[in-house]
């Protein structure tokens, strides 16, 4: 007893006189105390270990956690924390765990601890018993430990399987013909060199021995678990019947592409910290693999023996930036981009080209308009500091003839207009398509899909290339789901597409594209609750388009779910940053729960010729070949295989866990194979689906490649 | 008590069936506002199906699964299709975990415009969720084709009042 009350005393003291006026928390100074160590070991990776958030994890204490939950009751905060964190792995510790994590939270937000535990039954306003100031003790104990992992922040103990990193695996490809421009701009049938497989985006093989009639024969010719663990959301890169893969951990493998036998393996590192930011793909170039890594990092390997080259640092990982989107190579330049920029700081987020054979910086664009610039008057007179976000979190496509390569990139942050205190402005070059010359990095034009964007509502995803006639198109689609298509010449708009029910624009300018907000969304202070059909899954999301060119049809994965988004005060002030918008979930209207629709676009009327519904989102891209055969799959650990023309399902299987990452063909010796994979950490697109459908169960491991063909016979 | 629900149900869409001519709407009713911290509280699903002769509004519609017992059930308003808005009806709900709502209801014009370009949603709140524990919105027919069925064309329900497609112009 006396013990209890000392350590009472210690808490009190380390909670300090700052609650003064509050009432009494629900949970004791032992269970806060116990929740310390478990936070660190079980949340600190994502929301940082002074709770102040990163990347797409909030802040869990301070003014912009206590604007977000003062309202909302502690039996509300533990059993959001208990059904998803950690987060995708929700349920998966003891109850007890849970309470001392809520509990600690509580705490570092000015709570006092009280005579009684916090059984995760009381309904008490948090504004009543916390305001958001953490205790100077304890805020000074929450910056002390050990530090180490991707980003700086302490790694998890249950995370990600205790390995060594290094070459973990020598060895020496047989023969490697190298990569070059030619060979990108023209690759062979059987190889799959890049994110897309072409320059232009298509995701589409020329093979053709899979076709309607023969799909349902398809089997299981070989398959490879991956590392658990962290995000994947790989693309397998294919050359000469090698297949090049990029596990969690920034581990980059070399497989025998017809046996799946391994040939050598780099554990480049680090462990991944949190089960967001794939690394969606690696770039080939002369006889050396590209690997942007999630801690922000550009490494060169040698790709016959995996051997690091070179490495040089695209920006610093302990400020949170790191790298998702994968890589694009040209003339000799790898280029790639950066993501996690929303925090205020003089830095901006930006777009890099990096010399092939020496690793040295070549340019960078700044994808933000400072004060002054061109563009800089779209930020409602913000300070530069207070200008973040555009990250540019997928790899760009490149036409060689225009010696263009087009971007995307995404909205800028806070996420809502109000929050970011920049008025009816475009925050350029947010949201935008950017044409930029590979070999300077100056601007050739930008186009603004959704000025002054208000919902987490990106359109940073691929650019597809595609000709019609003398006419010269670049197509891209957003989380809104509209369909675009400018001139990749000049970046005119020339036409769009609705595909999945959207209630975001009013109206959409038929001369210029220019989209107008509801008037509700126009007029929307912080704390409002705004509707956002679709919501932050998108419409589409990561999983890739398809660009079928006999047919002319796009085949586009999407998502149908909407929110409610609350514009959540955010601070301006240096080091401060993050997305500040609540969100609560609701069906989309006339969708009867079905999350997922796949359809199919004519790129030349933009008319829809089929789609379907199921309740399961995709989270793969679409991959369509010559065969006329097109491959998806979903959360439901489903692939289809598909007729193009129709969209009628020819063959499907399941696999471990969801269906996730970028389906490609390949061929080795004359025979075509499909590589799938399944994965984990897919974002937005698997965490709204998780709350949406709990009845959809898929196991928390299970990363890896399963490779189909049809029988010898 | 489920039986006679279920009876209740039957009559209503028996009623609703025999209406030749009549404009019909319908909607699933399912879980939301959601987040995983309401997500314990805010369980269970339905159906309810909306029907104008001319004069009145024949609402009938079940539910099921509930956490805890329904307190109210409601029609709104809103502004646009999945935008939320004023509460413009009361209906009648069964006390309980699961049951029926219904309801006769006289409109105005301005209210028919809003119920046929997709405004009404129906919205039953239940003891541990009294802002809301099953929503749908109010839409014409639109059955589903089945998993992975495809159907011709875009295959979303219409937009009503919201924007025009560039490629339509």
């Amino acid at each position: 007893m006396k013990k209890l009350l000392g350590l009472s005393v210690l808490a009190a003291a380390l909670l300090g006189a700052s609650a003064v006026a509050l009432e009494q928390g629900p949970f004791t100074a032992d269970q806060w105390r116990a929740g310390r160590a478990l936070y660190v070991a079980d949340c600190a990776s994502c929301h940082g270990p002074e709770l102040k958030g990163a990347g797409e994890a909030p802040p869990l204490a301070g003014s912009t956690f206590i604007a977000a939950w003062g309202n909302r009751s502690t039996d509300e905060l533990y059993n959001l924390v208990k059904t998803s964190m950690p987060y995708g792995n929700g349920n998966s510790l003891d109850a007890d765990t849970y309470r001392k994590i809520v509990a600690y939270v509580l705490a570092a937000n000015g709570a006092q601890p009280g005579a009684k535990p916090f059984s995760g039954s009381e309904a008490i306003k948090i504004a009543t018993i916390a305001d958001g100031k953490t205790p100077a003790a304890m805020a000074a104990e929450a910056r002390a430990p050990a530090r180490g992992g991707e980003g700086g922040a302490p790694r998890p103990a249950s995370f990600y399987p205790q390995t060594r990193f290094g070459q973990t695996v020598t060895g020496t490809l047989k023969s490697y013909d190298p990569v070059t421009d030619v060979m990108l701009a023209h690759p062979k049938d059987g190889d799959w060199l890049m994110y897309r497989r072409n320059y232009q985006g298509w995701s589409h093989s020329p093979l053709s021995q899979i076709t309607a009639s023969n799909a349902k024969n398809l089997e299981l010719v070989w398959s490879w678990a991956m590392n658990d663990g962290g995000a994947a959301q790989v693309t397998p890169i294919v050359h000469d019947g090698i297949m090049f893969l990029s596990n969690t951990a920034n581990t980059v493998q070399a497989l025998d592409a017809k046996t799946g036998e391994l040939i050598w393996e780099n554990r480049i590192g680090p462990a991944p910290t949190r089960a967001y930011g794939a690394t969606r793909s690696l770039a080939l170039y002369g006889d050396k693999i590209l690997v942007p890594t999630t801690d922000a990092k550009l490494y060169a390997l040698d790709a016959r023996t995996g051997a690091i080259v070179w490495q040089t640092v695209i920006e610093d990982a302990k400020e949170g930036y790191s790298n998702t989107g994968g890589a694009i190579t040209i003339h000799g330049k790898v280029l790639v981009g950066l993501t996690y920029c929303n925090r205020y700081e003089t830095k901006h987020c930006f777009i890099s080209a990096y010399d092939v054979n020496t690793g040295k910086v070549a340019w960078r664009f700044k994808t933000i308009a400072l004060k002054g610039e061109p563009g800089g008057d779209t930020w409602n007179n913000l300070p530069d500091e207070f200008r973040q976000g555009a990250e540019t979190w997928i790899a760009g496509t490149y036409d060689p003839v225009l010696n263009t390569t087009y971007w995307g990139t995404a909205q800028s942050k806070p996420w809502t207009r109000a929050s970011r205190a920049s008025g009816a402005g475009a925050t350029l070059y947010a949201n935008s398509t950017l044409a930029l010359d590979p070999d300077s990095g100056k601007l050739k034009w930008y186009y603004s899909h959704a000025p002054g964007e208000n919902f987490d509502l990106d359109e940073v995803f691929e650019r597809v290339l595609v000709d019609h006639g003398s006419s010269k198109d670049v197509l891209t689609i957003g989380k809104v789901g509209i369909l675009w298509k400018l001139n990749r010449v000049t970046g005119q708009y020339e036409d769009s597409a609705q595909t999945v029910f959207q209630n975001v624009f009013d109206k959409i300018d038929p001369k210029t594209g220019i989209p107008t907000y509801r008037k509700d969304v126009q007029d929307a202070k912080v704390g409002d609750w705004i509707s956002s059909c679709p919501g932050p899954a998108g419409g589409h999301d990561w999983p890739a388009t398809s660009y079928d060119p006999k047919s002319d049809l796009m085949i586009i994965p999407l998502h149908q779910s909407c929110v409610l988004m609350r514009a959540e005060p955010m601070e301006k002030k240096i080091g401060v940053g993050g997305d500040a918008g609540s969100q609560k979930l609701f069906e989309m209207p006339g969708t009867d729960g079905n999350l997922g629709r796949l359809a199919a676009y004519n790129t030349t009327t933009m008319k829809a010729l089929w789609s379907f519904q199921q309740k399961a989102p995709f989270l793969t891209g679409v991959l369509t070949t010559d065969g006329g055969v097109g491959f998806v799959g979903d959360f439901d650990r489903r692939v289809r295989a598909f007729e193009t023309l129709t969209g009628r399902t020819l063959w499907q299987t399941r696999l471990p866990t969801s269906a996730q990452g970028h389906i490609v063909s390949y061929a080795v010796d004359g025979k075509q194979y499909i590589a799938i994979e399944s994965g984990l950490g897919g974002g937005s697109p698997v965490g709204k689906p998780t709350t949406l459908l709990p009845d959809i169960h898929h196991p928390n491991n299970g990363n890896a490649i399963f490779v189909f063909a049809l029988p010898d016979n | 008590m489920v039986s006679r629900h279920l009876g209740m149900a039957v009559l209503a869409s028996g009623l609703l069936a025999t209406q030749a001519g009549a404009e019909n709407f319908e909607t699933r009713l399912s879980p939301s506002p959601l987040t995983d911290g309401t997500r314990i509280n805010v369980t269970g699903q339905g159906s309810a199906l909306v029907q104008w002769d001319g004069n009145i509004l024949s609402v009938s519609g079940n539910f099921a699964g509930l956490a805890t017992g329904a307190t109210t059930a409601e029609i709104y308003d809103g502004p646009g299709i999945g935008i939320p808005g004023p509460k413009a009806f009361d209906l009648s709900v069964t006390q309980d975990t699961s049951g029926t709502i219904w309801g006769s209801l006289t409109l105005s014009r301005k209210q028919l415009a809003d119920l046929r370009a997709g405004h009404f949603y129906v919205q039953i709140n239940s003891a541990k969720a009294p802002d809301g524990n099953l929503t749908g919105w109010l839409l014409p027919p639109h059955p589903f084709a089945g998993e992975g069925v495809p159907v011709a064309g875009p295959g979303f329900l219409p937009q009503f009042d919201v924007p025009q497609k560039a490629s339509n112009r």
